[in-house]
């Protein structure tokens, strides 16, 4: 390969990418996360009239927030197409729970609307918001530990290799963490008995996310010989005990906060704890892209596939931000019956 | 070995073929009405006549209905290029990779933001501000199109970098979006969607025009579908004549295919064209065969005997030509009969418009060409997908026409593997078509609601629908309820 003018470039292109990656991940995993939970909260709903608040405080956000997701894939297949192609290849059954779980909700949103017998989609509606969960907690429980791969970065394990305890345990944190974040965005969007319901799922999953949390941050280091040599090299080691630490403390606001009544400040803490745990993978992750080993400048496209991108994504980036914003602007307040 | 990566790459291309044809149904809909409703919801900005944003309200029904789907069905489209296509992925990521970024950025993400506010935004946003949503809806839907149609044809004919040791790199990233078969591809497409679309509308509006149902609300969308129609159902075909030629110009291997043409028509000689063939890929000849003499020539070059020769597909040898010919040549047929179809039928309704002023009784007495209206809804579909077919599974046995083929870009993931995902998908989109069907036609049985008043007044309908977005904050605003 002749060299390329952009190749002062090919260092700091591929950091703008991982940065450009994670926002939009993490931007899915808190928007389609509350959608998610909701999803999974409609299960417990006592009656049809609450059911329809739930549903009534989802429609309009609901296929913005999944296009997140698109646009990572999206993203993904073209600034990593290394890591896109393996990725997806040692992730192939999560993805398809996921996706089936996708499917099943967005379906059964539409359907459940002109159904006169709502139970079917009912059912369908929050099992697809929990197998669209579980596969994503399976996802990223995966990339946490590491996926096999060749010479070449080629995915090299078995079919079978995303499950383990482990991954198991991100998945159910995962999914604690989409309740609690549904639940503090209905206390934040609803009234009166719906509200007083959902302080209460809130301060549970509260709690089995704090404790999922614990038994992650415990035996990562334990279980992952790479990442315990990681961990505990000095400058790394003061931002993971930094982490914990102010995790517990948002816990602990957040707590009060439910207790408190307040309205706006558990989503607020929730949000803050979603944002310290992401920073917290991915420091972990980085400068890798597919953990443990391939990192984000092996399995870069080409430098000049991604300036052309990224100078169109940079500059669309605001806009998009912008007319999401616009959109919640237009439906805020609450949903009552 | 062999026998095990042969069953992944059939299962795969079927997994493939399956979510396209099923998430294509959507789409098509959604980006053509999304045309419609801005027309029509710009008459009632312009018109302030109350029965264009009844059409509106009734047609975005639909609409929603539709797309909710498209996206349900998309999400495995978005992914199966990683999980079943790694070695393509890899292969073209570059370039393939960034117009799928691209359509997701640009294009998609406008239109599912804005479909919030064209939905449900009625009461929350100035009458205005709708209709910029609306216009946001079926800009974003059709730059989708657009990203599409570029990629899709960049696979057809791939220009604008080199293949290097099988990795694809990017020289001009200009030329390879404009690659030669983009324009007329999405010229096609575009055409495809709206006129499709509009028979769809028309098809119901023929209907109701048939049960005396509201009529003289849809003889209101049927005229507008009318206008519209007049200009696109032509304008498809001719269209669809370019396409038609670029295959002839770059890709004469899908070209035979389509004609079921065996022996090569030396230049010089006049090419006949055939309208019914049985062709036999084992004896590679068809069986049996009409043929118009030296049609073909005069749709290739509108004259009697062609400079250039039309090659057969036995210049090919048969691991390098598409195979399914039958499906190919007679997808093709169907599509352009049923783009002829839809062209005539808008001519003679504009014929029986200008003498019946398409007004009140006297158009009780054309019962046959409202069937024939009603018949024209699912063609478009049809013709839809069977020109897909037309497109890709002539293209093989290439995932990028001359330089990648389909077997060497699929996964190697256990069959088993694949056939579970095939199977779940196989029964999930099984039920979703038909309670699609059934809860479509249950929005058309209930029918518009004509008594709706416009925004900003007291709403009936939405009270009596329980519930109501409701501001906490006290606001200046008209209450909602």
């Amino acid at each position: 390969m002749e060299p390329s003018p952009l190749a002062p470039l090919e260092h700091f292109l591929p950091q703008v990418w991982f940065f450009i990656l994670g926002l939009f991940l993490f931007l899915y995993i808190l928007l389609d996360g509350f959608d998610l939970g909701i999803g999974i909260l409609s299960l417990t709903s006592s009656n049809e009239r609450r059911r329809n608040i739930l549903m009534t405080s989802l429609g309009n956000v609901w296929d913005a927030n999944e296009t997140w997701l698109v646009l990572m894939g999206g993203s993904l297949f073209g600034a990593f197409p290394l890591a896109y192609a393996t990725i997806l290849n040692a992730l192939y059954l999560p993805a398809v729970i996921m996706v089936v779980g996708l499917i099943l909700r967005a379906v059964s949103f539409e359907f459940r609307e002109n159904a006169n017998n709502k139970r079917v989609w009912n059912l369908a509606f929050g099992i697809g918001s929990f197998l669209a969960a579980l596969g994503q907690g399976f996802a990223v429980g995966t990339v946490f530990e590491g996926i096999k791969v060749d010479a070449a970065g080629h995915f090299a394990g078995g079919i079978w290799d995303w499950l383990t305890w482990h991954s198991l345990l991100v998945a159910l944190t995962l999914i604690q963490g989409y309740v609690l974040i549904g639940s503090t965005y209905l206390i934040y969007k609803t009234t009166g008995e719906l509200q007083q319901t959902h302080y209460r799922t809130a301060t549970i999953a509260a709690w089995t996310t704090f404790i999922g949390a614990v038994l992650i941050t415990i035996t990562a280091p334990i279980f992952h010989e790479q990442l315990r040599a990681q961990l505990f090299q000095p400058p790394l080691f003061y931002i993971f005990a930094a982490i914990p630490l102010l995790g517990v403390l948002l816990i602990f606001l957040l707590l009060r906060s439910l207790q408190k009544r307040e309205e706006v400040m558990p989503l607020v803490w929730t949000f803050l704890l979603f944002l310290l745990s992401f920073i917290g993978l991915g420091f972990v992750i980085f400068p890798n892209i597919i953990p443990p080993s391939v990192t984000i400048y092996e399995a870069s496209a080409s430098p000049s596939a991604q300036v052309f991108m990224l100078i169109f994504v940079a500059f669309l980036i605001p806009i998009m931000l912008a007319y999401n914003l616009y959109n919640y602007l237009v439906f805020r307040g609450k949903v009552v019956a | 070995m062999a026998l095990e990566s042969l069953d992944t790459v059939v299962l795969s291309r079927w997994q493939f073929a399956l979510t396209a044809i099923f998430h294509m149904l959507w789409p098509v809909l959604t980006t053509g009405m999304s045309i419609y409703l801005v027309v029509i919801e710009g008459l009632w900005l312009k018109t302030k006549n109350l029965t264009y944003y009844h059409h509106a309200r009734f047609w975005s029904k639909l609409y929603i209905l539709n797309f909710g789907i498209g996206v349900a069905s998309g999400l495995p489209m978005a992914f199966q290029f990683g999980l079943n296509w790694a070695p393509f992925s890899e292969s073209v990521g570059d370039f393939f990779g960034t117009l799928l970024g691209f359509e997701a950025t640009m294009a998609f993400m406008l239109e599912a933001s804005f479909l919030g506010i064209m939905i449900f935004g009625w009461q929350r946003v100035p009458p205005v501000m709708h209709w910029i949503s609306t216009i946001c809806v079926a800009f974003g839907a059709n730059l989708s199109t657009f990203w599409i149609l570029s990629a899709n044809s960049w696979l057809q004919t791939p220009t604008g970098g080199v293949f290097v040791e099988g990795k694809f790199r990017v020289q001009d990233y200009f030329q390879a979006i404009a690659n030669p078969f983009m324009v007329k591809s999405f010229a096609h497409m575009f055409f495809a969607t709206l006129e499709t679309s509009l028979f769809v509308i028309g098809g119901i509006s023929a209907w109701y025009l048939l049960q005396n149902r509201l009529p003289n609300f849809f003889t209101k969308s049927l005229k507008v579908v009318l206008v519209m129609a007049l200009v696109i159902a032509p304008l498809q075909v001719f269209v669809g004549h370019l396409s038609a030629e670029q295959v002839y110009h770059y890709q004469p291997a899908k070209l035979a295919a389509m004609e079921a043409l065996w022996e090569t028509v030396p230049a010089g000689t006049p090419a006949d064209w055939s309208v019914i063939a049985l062709p036999n890929e084992a004896a590679e000849t068809n069986t049996f065969e009409v043929k118009i003499p030296a049609l073909l020539s005069y749709l290739l070059a509108l004259r009697p005997k062609l400079d250039t020769p039309i090659l057969g597909l036995k210049e090919w040898a048969p691991s390098d030509r598409p195979h399914l010919v039958g499906l190919i040549y007679y997808s093709f047929r169907l599509m352009v009969a049923i783009g002829l179809y839809l062209a005539a039928l808008a001519i003679v309704t504009i014929f029986v418009w200008w003498r019946t002023g398409l007004e009140g009784d006297r158009l009780r007495n054309y019962q046959w060409l409202w069937w024939g209206w009603i018949f024209a809804g699912p063609l478009g579909y049809l013709a839809v997908e069977a020109g897909w077919i037309v497109r890709c599974v002539g293209r093989q046995p290439w995932i990028v026409y001359g330089q990648l083929r389909t077997a060497e870009a699929a996964s190697d993931l256990p069959p088993q593997v694949v056939l579970f995902s095939l199977s779940g998908l196989v029964a999930l989109y099984t039920i979703f078509f038909f309670a699609a069907l059934f809860f479509g036609s249950r929005i058309i049985q209930k029918g518009p609601n004509v008594a709706l008043p416009i925004p900003g007044q007291a709403n009936a309908e939405e009270l009596e629908i329980r519930i109501k977005l409701a501001q906490h904050q006290p606001d200046r605003r008209p209450l909602d309820i």
